[in-house]
């Protein structure tokens, strides 16, 4: 199905759950609106059988500098349809279900967040040092409000 | 009745130094005897903090950062970056840039593959195809180096098109190589392929289902060879891949042999997408209208091209105010296959990691970033 | 040139002086173990240079070409390198065992050499038990790999040094299945009598069809596995197990090692070549000239396999010992009992 119809089935499928964004990509980008409908909506859209999205490609983790986002890349390879996906969320008290029960490839993707950024993730197995050494206490360091004393903020051009 | 032998299962670290880890991973391997019970990669050794660098320069200062996420295919890296760019800022790339950033995306392919068939026979014992393949390697670094001046992380395709054009050696230079390198890569497959030593080591070892290779994000070589076709050049095509002809090896059983038998017939298939790449390159400029005060509108776009190792994709958000991006989110191939790899090697033995680990064709740059 | 006639004018000499036969005899036997030991340690080093310079041409590249003419001075320079090494021992070693290793599997390698025939009548003692003998002394050299593993204290050791027990104990028994074919057409265990018996070239046994092709085969793949070359090497496999058990080894103690595993190939390519190659029987040629060019020929067998072939994995490496060789050397040995009580090979 091409993008427009690919819209509307999403739009008419999850109503007030999703909503499209106006990013200038070329596939769909949608807003979850409900964070608790996070697991519901990737088990929904991974069994259904006209979308069929069986591979994550990507969970990422933003900073803009008033809140959290973190955004879904999903994909189906039998289907070949894409389409992305982003729940927003303040900076205190973040967190996210962990969808690794639907995709297993997600485990090491929320892993990875939960320690670079500091957001919880409920129901994961192993939350535990992964890239960075294992005394660091340095806080999070993709944050934007992060600081070291040898942190380097090359200048404006 | 006679009491059995008290057994106890011991703990070995497959360290981050370690002649078979493609790079410094390191397992620590619960093992039962020879057998391995459970096995749990720690990575981290090689954590550069790329992303959190990409988020302090300007896009064209990511593209050389980008060349050190996976160095073995620099090429694609830079691609993936320009793409992501291209798209959110609606520029043209001229024709003759798209058709040499083909010719360089494929021999950085062959390149690439080259390094895995000489330490995949290195780890299984074989020493003398690393040196075969180098050779033909050699070749390639030759006719990138007479191009953009590196042999190794070529910063070469930039925002808009390509930095230099090729020099008028390049062309001969690039037909003798393909001249020969069909009549190499069968030398190679004497070596190796029917050789009954290879073959028990490496049939039926690691067998990676489409589900499981599905679950876990697993692209590229390794989910073709477990039965499912799935190409980003041909169901998601980007650049001009749409103008050439070539087939999808896939394979049936998703062993370490089908990795291995896809990944040769994948050298040869590049090889032909060169030839007629170079056939209908036509002349023009090299590099399309990319103001130097370049700021890209506020957008996130994720970008993927098709990588030697898999799905390789780039999440890129601006908020249009600055010059540099306000997120840049790198993804590779290895890091969903370094994923997988506890779930293969359950039940194995020692050898049998080596040997998995050299077919899911892992480099830890492209996981630690 | 026969060089068994300046032995035979020496020997003469020492008796004239009239010592007394337990000196004569003393003297005359500490001569010929200095001089087969010097013998052996210019072959240990020699091989080294040429599988260096093999292995080099086989992969396209040169190998060591500075020092001395194409390099053959590079060995001794090795050889001083690592005498001057610091000796480490790991401070959890058990330290008779670690320090016995590398000396036992030095002395089980060099010892084999008394019953050699490197020509006519060039042989230290031509003992009547020959080459049992020899397949009993090369056993020697488990102890040292077991010793070396357990030694060493450290776990990767440990699994190469259980690994070369079992794979050196199964190959044991096709190396010994594939000699008695031999043996029993030659009737006796003399390593003389046995070259003797080949005097022409239509009676060396490796052409005495089927049996002699068959063992000689069988002998060539259990004489790969019991030196520990590939594609049998994985007690050192240094991909898998980052050297196996010689991990914890430096200095003088890994040299020895190295040495013993060149002479140990020495060693098997010079049985083989005095059993089913007809020792050192040719014409024109001096009977060391012989000699030494079918087991060079033999050398370069075992270099060919370890630059060409991958490595086994272990369970298929006894599965191959146990369940193909084994049955085959026996029955291979039944038709070598028949064919000689037929009366077959009576040339």
């Amino acid at each position: 199905m091409n993008r427009d119809e690919l819209i509307k089935y999403l739009t008419d499928k999850f109503q007030d759950k999703l909503e499209l964004l106006e990013t200038g990509a070329v596939e769909p980008f949608f807003l979850l609106k409900d964070k608790s409908f996070l697991v519901e909506l990737c088990r929904s859209i991974r069994d259904d059988s006209r979308l069929h999205i069986d591979f994550l490609c990507n969970i990422a983790a933003v900073d803009t500098c008033e809140r959290f986002e973190v955004v879904y890349n999903v994909a189906s390879v039998k289907k070949k349809i894409r389409f992305d996906f982003k729940l927003i969320m303040e900076y205190d008290g973040a967190e996210i279900d962990s969808v690794q029960e639907i995709w297993p490839g997600a485990n090491w993707h929320e892993r990875e967040i939960w320690e670079l950024y500091g957001i919880d993730i409920k129901n994961h197995d192993n939350l535990t040092r992964f890239m960075l050494p294992d005394d660091w206490d340095q806080g999070h360091p993709m944050r934007k409000n992060w600081d070291a004393p040898d942190f380097k903020r090359m200048p404006e051009v | 009745m006679s009491k059995g032998l008290r057994t106890e299962e011991f703990t070995i670290n497959m360290g981050p130094v370690h002649p078979s880890t493609h790079g410094v991973c390191r397992f620590l391997l619960t093992m039962d005897g020879e057998v391995v019970v459970k096995a749990e990669p720690v990575i981290g050794y090689l954590h550069r903090a790329l992303e959190k660098i990409c988020e302090n320069r300007t896009y064209a200062q990511c593209i050389p950062v980008m060349d050190r996420f996976e160095y073995c295919t620099s090429m694609s890296c830079n691609m993936v970056l320009a793409l992501a760019v291209e798209k959110m800022a609606k520029i043209e790339v001229p024709e003759r840039a798209e058709y040499l950033r083909v010719i360089m995306l494929e021999l950085n392919r062959i390149a690439s593959h080259l390094i895995w068939f000489g330490t995949t026979a290195l780890d299984l014992g074989a020493i003398t195809p690393f040196l075969y393949g180098f050779r033909e390697r050699e070749d390639i670094l030759d006719l990138f180096e007479m191009t953009c001046g590196q042999r190794l992380t070529y910063n070469y395709i930039r925002i808009g098109g390509v930095a230099k054009d090729i020099p008028p050696e390049f062309t001969p230079k690039l037909k003798k190589f393909l001249d020969i390198i069909d009549g190499k890569i069968d030398d190679y497959e004497k070596v190796l392929t029917y050789n009954p030593i290879f073959i028990t080591r490496n049939k039926d070892i690691g067998i990676l289902t489409p589900e499981m290779a599905l679950g876990y994000g697993v692209s590229g070589p390794a989910l073709r060879a477990s039965g499912v076709k799935f190409d980003l050049r041909r169901d998601d095509p980007y650049s001009i891949y749409d103008r050439f002809k070539f087939n999808i090896p896939i394979g049936q059983n998703g062993d370490c042999y089908d990795r291995y038998q896809v990944r040769m017939q994948e050298m040869r298939e590049s090889a032909e997408i060169v030839r007629q790449a170079l056939a209908q390159l036509p002349e023009g400029d090299i590099m399309g209208r990319v103001s130097r005060a370049f700021k890209a509108p506020a957008c996130e776009i994720y970008s993927r091209i098709e990588n030697s190792r898999g799905e390789m994709g780039v999440y890129v958000q601006s908020d249009g105010k600055s010059k540099k991006p306000l997120r840049l989110k790198m993804r590779g191939g290895s890091y969903n296959q370094l994923q997988v790899m506890p779930e293969l090697i359950k039940g194995l033995k020692v050898a049998d990691v080596v040997a998995v680990m050299a077919s899911l064709d892992i480099i830890m740059p492209e996981v630690d970033r | 040139m026969e060089i068994a006639g300046i032995f035979k004018y020496l020997f003469e000499r020492l008796e004239a002086t009239g010592l007394g036969q337990p000196w004569v005899d003393l003297i005359s036997l500490v001569a010929a173990a200095v001089i087969v030991f010097g013998f052996l340690s210019v072959v240990a080093l020699f091989l080294v240079w040429l599988e260096r310079k093999v292995s080099a041409h086989y992969q396209q590249r040169l190998g060591p070409m500075r020092t001395g003419w194409h390099g053959w001075l590079q060995t001794i320079a090795d050889a001083v390198k690592l005498l001057q090494k610091e000796d480490i021992i790991p401070s959890t070693a058990d330290r008779p065992v670690y320090f016995w290793a590398p000396i036992i599997a030095f002395v089980a390698a060099f010892a084999v050499y008394v019953v050699m025939p490197f020509g006519d009548g060039l042989i230290v003692s031509d003992l009547n038990i020959g080459i049992l003998f020899i397949l009993a002394i090369t056993t020697f050299t488990i102890i040292s790999l077991l010793m070396a593993g357990w030694g060493s204290n450290n776990k990767y050791a440990l699994m190469g040094g259980m690994r070369s027990a079992a794979q050196v104990v199964s190959y044991e028994v096709p190396m010994v299945i594939s000699v008695l074919a031999v043996i029993v057409f030659a009737g006796s265990l003399s390593m003389v009598d046995i070259v003797e018996s080949q005097a022409k070239i239509y009676q060396w046994y490796i052409f005495r069809v089927p049996f002699g092709p068959i063992a000689f085969i069988m002998y060539i793949i259990a004489a790969t596995a019991e030196t520990n070359r590939t594609p049998f090497d994985l007690p050192e496999a240094e991909q898998e197990l980052i050297a196996g058990f010689n991990i914890e080894y430096s200095g003088m103690k890994f040299a020895m090692f190295f040495l013993a595993e060149f002479v140990n190939m020495f060693t098997v390519s010079a049985i083989g070549a005095t059993i089913f190659l007809g020792g050192w029987q040719g014409p024109w040629l001096p009977s060391w000239v012989w000699f030494l060019v079918k087991t060079m020929a033999l050398v370069f067998v075992f270099m060919a396999f370890r630059w060409t072939y991958p490595r086994l994995r272990v369970d298929h490496l006894m599965e191959f010992a146990w369940k193909y060789l084994i049955p085959l050397g026996f029955a291979n040995l039944i038709l070598a009992g028949l064919m000689k009580s037929s009366g077959w090979f009576n040339w």
